[in-house]
């Protein structure tokens, strides 16, 4: 079917079609606009240390090796071989100085060069190999330590894309002075749902909180309460989104020190509590005055990565088709962290975020039965209503971006004004 | 205690804790569990096989496909006493809507290896297939083996630790967060 871009997203985003979700010409039209076009989150280089370290990512459903080269480079390579087709690499993590089809044993190096056609000796006209690599990711580019792919080779560069984000995620990261780690491989799961809803969830929908996950969460409890006193969510450009609690400055450290807010804080071994303590104790001659006082809740970065800061995961959100998601989440810690605490503290992620988690379970679940109300009929004339707040957003002296409260709605309705925009910039070409 | 008598008396217990999970008995099943409980699974993934490793068992063992555990790896869950009462309370709270309506369980327990027995605790290897529904989705199945050490108590056990090895490639079902 022909698609009527205005018609799916009002003129303020605060109507959606449910077909934004649901429908399989705007998937096709939001990966070439969308994953064709801007940085896709493929790595941290902490997970690929030595020559040779590679991993597995995904830029949209395309599979990438993501790989650490002899001279200590970063390499990006399309897994597919220039032969047949096949993957070359089929593990998910290892170190190796060649990936090898399995086909016709063609083999190529950590940085996607094309080395041995073991068929080469039985032909006469030898291929010139320098042109069959591996199809390279053109743009490669980090900003601490985080590593983006994008298939446009005109794109800006990353740190002028990510702008005024890298002022909430380096709160977060800045704090500690050794950086970040990502700890071991990414927890993947498949769930049925469209890849926006889990990014709509952490982009700045801070409410949902003690509703879906009053089971845990309640709203009186310190949380909620915060939440409704101290919280900001920011859209540094459109698409973006941080949302975070911006605590007084007479809030004892145990109130605010990142890591005390979950089961894994709050019971943790004194050992524990003094080295998050200790942290806190830096933070505002690491991230300056403002940025010490953040305690965080979820970001996003457009189009597909989530960031939890509580719970400390780096998440992204593989389309699989308009219906599927193959989630991925990283459990992130302080790199110069004790590795006895790094033990402690990967639980964060692993027991309330990853497949198995406690609030995972709602948020899941959620993401399910939104995606089942997307799909269904005779309700294209009720969108679904984003308006919260419409008008309200303001701006703030300490915090660059647009500003609102916790409550207010305009994240969403920036990322589906950006999200119209790319569409139609590819419809008009 | 004849060997069979104990593998009789293990089989029983294992049964029970099936019994009292699939029909909802969240609490009574708490009382299976040691107050020190270390209860884990394992993340699994697929790392590259060094050549050097070819034609040795190594290569291709399960325990090379898991990490997390005592490894700076990722494990799926690794949880204590107070996770597991948090993941029992949230069972009887209309507001906890992953379970709400609450699935539907059925476990089969079988393959009840006793590894060892020092007179006190015992080392028990599981396998379980578990069929579950969640109304309003579909149906799934879950499989993987409980590796255990059960402590004596009374005429009983309790588990004082569970590592849970789930075989599934792709984490296809709702949440792994289940008692399992």
């Amino acid at each position: 079917m022909a698609i009527n871009l205005k018609e799916l997203v009002n003129s303020d985003a605060s109507l959606i079609s449910r077909r934004v979700w649901s429908d399989e010409a705007v998937y096709q039209l939001e990966k070439r606009a969308i994953f064709g076009k801007t940085w896709l989150f493929l790595g941290h280089e902490s997970q690929i240390k030595s020559a040779g370290d590679f991993v597995q990512a995904y830029m949209c459903e395309t599979p990438i090796i993501l790989a650490r080269g002899e001279n200590g480079d970063i390499h990006a390579s399309i897994n597919s071989c220039t032969h047949r087709g096949l993957p070359v690499c089929r593990s998910d993590h290892g170190n190796t100085k060649r990936f090898i089809c399995p086909y016709h044993n063609w083999s190529y190096s950590v940085d996607g060069s094309l080395v041995t056609i073991p068929q080469e000796r039985a032909i006469k006209c030898k291929p010139d190999k320098r042109e069959l690599g591996l199809k390279k990711v053109p743009r490669v580019e980090t900003w601490r330590g985080l590593i983006f792919g994008s298939f446009n080779e005109a794109i800006e560069p990353l740190e002028d894309y990510l702008g005024d984000m890298k002022f909430y995620l380096g709160a977060w990261i800045d704090r500690f002075p050794g950086g970040i780690e990502f700890i071991g491989s990414p927890h993947r799961w498949v769930i049925d749902t469209n890849w926006k809803l889990p990014v709509e969830n952490q982009l700045g929908d801070v409410y949902h909180g003690p509703h879906l996950h009053a089971s845990i969460i309640a709203a009186d409890s310190e949380a909620g309460i915060e939440i409704d006193n101290y919280a900001y969510n920011v859209v540094p450009t459109k698409g973006h989104g941080a949302s975070f609690r911006l605590m007084p400055e007479d809030t004892p450290t145990d109130k605010i020190a990142w890591g005390f807010e979950t089961p894994v804080g709050q019971l943790g071994s004194d050992e524990l509590k003094n080295y998050l303590r200790s942290v806190q104790a830096t933070a505002e001659a690491q991230v300056g005055p403002v940025r010490a006082r953040m305690k965080g809740l979820a970001y996003g970065v457009y189009p597909n990565l989530s960031f939890l800061w509580s719970n400390a995961g780096f998440k992204v959100s593989h389309p699989r088709g308009p219906n599927k998601v193959e989630y991925w989440s990283w459990s992130v810690v302080p790199a110069d962290a004790p590795e006895h605490l790094k033990q402690q503290l990967r639980n964060n992620h692993a027991s309330f975020f990853g497949p198995g988690g406690l609030l995972e379970q709602e948020d899941s679940e959620a993401w399910i039965q939104q995606n089942i109300g997307a799909n269904i009929d005779f309700a294209d004339d009720r969108m679904l209503y984003y308006g919260l707040g419409l008008g309200e957003e303001t701006t703030h002296p300490d915090l660059p971006g647009t500003v609102t409260t916790g409550a207010n709605e305009y994240y969403a309705r920036a990322f589906f004004q950006r999200w119209r925009e790319d569409l139609l910039a590819e419809v008009d070409g | 205690m004849s060997a069979l008598e104990r593998q009789y008396q293990v089989e029983q217990f294992y049964y029970r804790e099936a019994r009292l999970l699939d029909n909802r008995e969240y609490q009574s099943w708490l009382a299976l569990i040691h107050p020190e409980i270390r209860y884990s699974m394992p993340g699994r993934s697929n790392p590259m096989v060094n050549n050097r490793e070819r034609g040795q068992q190594d290569m291709i063992s399960v325990e090379r496909e898991l990490e997390g555990l005592d490894s700076n790896g990722l494990p799926i869950r690794d949880e204590n006493y107070a996770i597991l009462w948090l993941r029992v309370d949230r069972a009887y709270k209309m507001n906890s809507w992953a379970e709400n309506p609450p699935a539907r369980t059925r476990r089969i327990i079988g393959n009840i290896e006793i590894l060892d027995d020092d007179g006190d605790t015992l080392q028990v290897v599981s396998n379980f297939h578990l069929f579950y529904a969640r109304p309003g989705l579909r149906d799934f199945f879950y499989a993987g083996q409980r590796r255990d050490t059960l402590i004596r108590q009374d005429s009983s056990f309790q588990i004082r630790c569970r590592e849970i090895v789930m075989d599934m490639a792709d984490i296809n079902v709702p949440t792994l967060g289940l008692l399992l």
